[in-house]
Formats: C-alpha cells, sequence, structure tokens
C-alpha cells in the first residue's frame, strides 16, 4: 500500500464513517451512565421493572430535549 | 498476537488498504470494550460490593452477573430510545 493511499477518497470517507460510530457509540455509553444512575437504585434485580424501563427511555429523550433547549439558548444569545 | 507484523495478505510485507481499514477497526472494538468493561466495573461494583469482604460471596457474584446483564440490557434500551426516535 503507497503511503498516499491513506489519505485517498476512500480512506477518507472510511475514517469520517467510522469517526460517526465511535461519537454515536461514546454518546449512548455517556447517556447510558448518567441514566443508570438516576434510574437504577437499588441492587439491579433479574428484570428491570417496567418503571425502571420507562425511567431509562425517558431519561434518553429528556437530555436530547435538553440539549436542544440549551442550544436554542445560546443561539438567542448572538 | 502482533497484527501489525503479520499482514494477513500473503507472503507480501506490502499492507493493504483493506488490512489497514480492518486493523483501524479492530483497533477501535477493542477500545470500546476496554471503555464499556470499565464502566460496568465500576457501576457494578458501586451496586454489588457495598461493604468489602475477605472474598466475594455468592450474594455479590450473583448481583454482580446480574448487573452486567442489566447493564447491558440498559445500554440497549438507551440506543433504542436514541434513535427509533420518539
Amino acid at each position: 500500500m503507497d503511503l498516499s493511499d491513506i489519505n485517498s477518497a476512500e480512506m477518507q470517507r472510511f475514517y469520517s464513517e467510522e469517526q460517526q460510530r465511535a461519537m454515536v457509540n461514546e454518546m449512548v455509553a455517556k447517556l447510558t451512565s448518567e441514566c443508570w444512575d438516576k434510574c437504577i437504585k437499588g441492587a439491579p434485580g433479574n428484570k428491570f421493572s417496567s418503571s425502571e424501563t420507562d425511567c431509562l427511555s425517558n431519561c434518553a429523550h429528556r437530555y436530547l430535549e435538553m440539549s436542544m433547549l440549551i442550544m436554542k439558548r445560546f443561539q438567542s444569545m448572538r | 498476537m502482533d497484527s501489525f507484523s503479520n499482514p494477513s495478505s500473503g507472503s507480501s510485507h506490502q499492507l493493504s488498504a483493506q488490512d489497514l481499514r480492518n486493523q483501524l477497526k479492530n483497533q477501535l472494538a477493542i477500545e470500546y470494550a476496554q471503555q464499556f468493561l470499565e464502566t460496568v466495573g465500576k457501576k457494578c461494583f458501586e451496586k454489588c460490593v457495598t461493604k468489602p469482604g475477605s472474598s466475594l460471596s455468592g450474594n455479590e457474584s450473583s448481583c454482580i452477573s446480574r448487573c452486567v446483564d442489566r447493564y447491558i440490557e440498559a445500554t440497549g434500551i438507551i440506543s433504542k430510545a436514541l434513535f427509533s426516535s420518539q
């Protein structure tokens, strides 16, 4: 493989795909950690209760909603 | 062990673009797994080993295995919530 191939269009596409994938994984990992702390009280059982499941899913949705709100807030400051 | 010194492409020492992509993907997967393991360990130690004794008790061990299962499940729930919109 030629060294110049490292920067070929094909490789550039690969890098940005992988970068995007990594960002998504990181986001999911961060939210799981936050929401686990907020939603899972006590020792984990054999199954999540429906309120735990709902809390986790709400937690993720509310975090997104909040991010939007903060973005709008900053945009309105400019 | 070291895949960089053992390119899969025959006797040639040339690295193909595909090899490079595979190795990068492997490296990323390893990185992700290490990060995941570290987080799960931290969360489950916190939940299951509240008073460390001279060894892990049966209760603690089974708590840890449930905790690992639930953490993986939680990761799935969060990712579904984020990407199957609304």
